[in-house]
């Protein structure tokens, strides 16, 4: 009897076969995949290529700015990256389909680029991370946010404490 | 003569699948195994068998950095595997060292001494992943023939 109410519930539920490559693959919500990298909120303190156990993640200066590059073919994707990232500027993805020809190896690259920009107050180049405005007191409105980025990090720490803060 | 590509069509059918572990740490392997395996995943949809002798194989998928304790038995028994073989590199060993990269005790990435198809990254990846790595073969494998 046992082995006949088994059969009914398998030719209830069909095969327990996942439908991929043949149909689309079952992938978690969180599943641990590609990088994504967001240059406009990158604060540029290059945590994530510290924390990077692989060196996937590589910072290098060029005259148009800072690039950042991370190489999917040797991210572990641990997420150590997203994990100690004080913005949401990396982040990692649940695309996990990165199989492809040996020719395109180093093209399986993540690109960014913070660009270079001149000091709204003092003229001096400096990079157009995005300000670190966590801990402000009280929080930036969004006019402030784009003032403070313009600037130097000299000139956003006069910015800042030059501040005038409504009691 | 007529014969010849009837034979080339069926035999395209079921290209046979053998596994080089190149010091990797099990992890590829296990899911490599994941696969192949269990019905779950299943890959003799796409007519796909492991096979235990490198002189069955078509498609060899090898994971691991190439230690070089390995590197001389990688290296004879890829020789072994007649042609045509399409080479797949699965997890980010083969590709390019990974987490072992730069190591005095590794060779990686492994196509200084291997010609390598198909890369596979991941740590490891998952075995949807590898299944498509697989089919990507089955295509290059059907060109070759
Ligand atoms: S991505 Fe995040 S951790 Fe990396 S440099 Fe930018 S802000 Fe820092
Ligand atoms: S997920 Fe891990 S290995 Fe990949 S880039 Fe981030 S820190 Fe590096
Ligand atoms: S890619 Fe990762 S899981 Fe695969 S063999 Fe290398 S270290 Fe192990």
């Amino acid at each position: 009897m046992n082995f006949l109410t088994i059969f009914a519930r398998n030719l209830k539920q069909g095969p327990q076969t996942e439908a991929f490559p043949l149909g689309p693959a079952f992938t978690p919500e969180r599943l641990r995949g590609r990088i994504e990298f967001k240059a406009e909120s990158c604060e540029g303190c290059r945590i994530c290529e510290r924390v990077c156990p692989a060196n996937a993640i590589r910072f290098a200066k060029t005259p148009d700015g800072m690039t950042f590059d991370c190489w999917h073919n040797t991210c572990v994707f641990c997420g150590n990256c997203e994990f100690y990232c004080p913005t949401d500027a990396i982040h990692q993805t649940n695309d996990w389909d990165l199989s492809h020809a040996n020719a395109d190896k180093f093209d399986m690259v993540e690109h960014g680029l913070i660009p270079n920009q001149k000091c709204a107050d003092c003229g001096a180049t400096a990079l157009n991370t995005a300000p670190m405005v966590k801990n402000a007191k009280p929080p930036l409105s969004a006019e402030e946010y784009t003032e403070l980025r313009a600037r130097c990090p000299k000139c956003r720490a006069k910015y800042l404490k030059n501040r005038k803060v409504p009691a | 003569m007529g014969l010849i590509p009837d034979f080339k069509k069926i035999a395209t059918r079921s290209p046979w699948i053998y596994r080089i572990n190149a010091g990797s740490c099990n992890g590829c392997d296990v899911e490599m195994a994941t696969t192949a395996l269990i019905p779950r995943y299943d890959i003799e949809r796409l007519g796909c068998q492991y096979c235990g002798s490198p002189k069955h194989a078509d498609i060899v998928l090898i994971s691991g950095p190439l230690t070089v304790r390995v590197k001389d038995a990688v290296l004879r028994m890829y020789e072994e595997i007649p042609d045509p073989k399409v080479t797949v590199a699965v997890g980010v060993c083969p590709i390019s060292g990974g987490i072992f990269r730069e190591s005095y005790a590794v060779l990686a990435p492994i196509d200084q001494y291997i010609p390598i198809d198909v890369n596979v990254p991941g740590c490891p990846p998952r075995p949807q992943a590898i299944i498509a790595g697989v089919a990507r073969a089955i295509d290059i494998w059907r060109e070759r023939l």
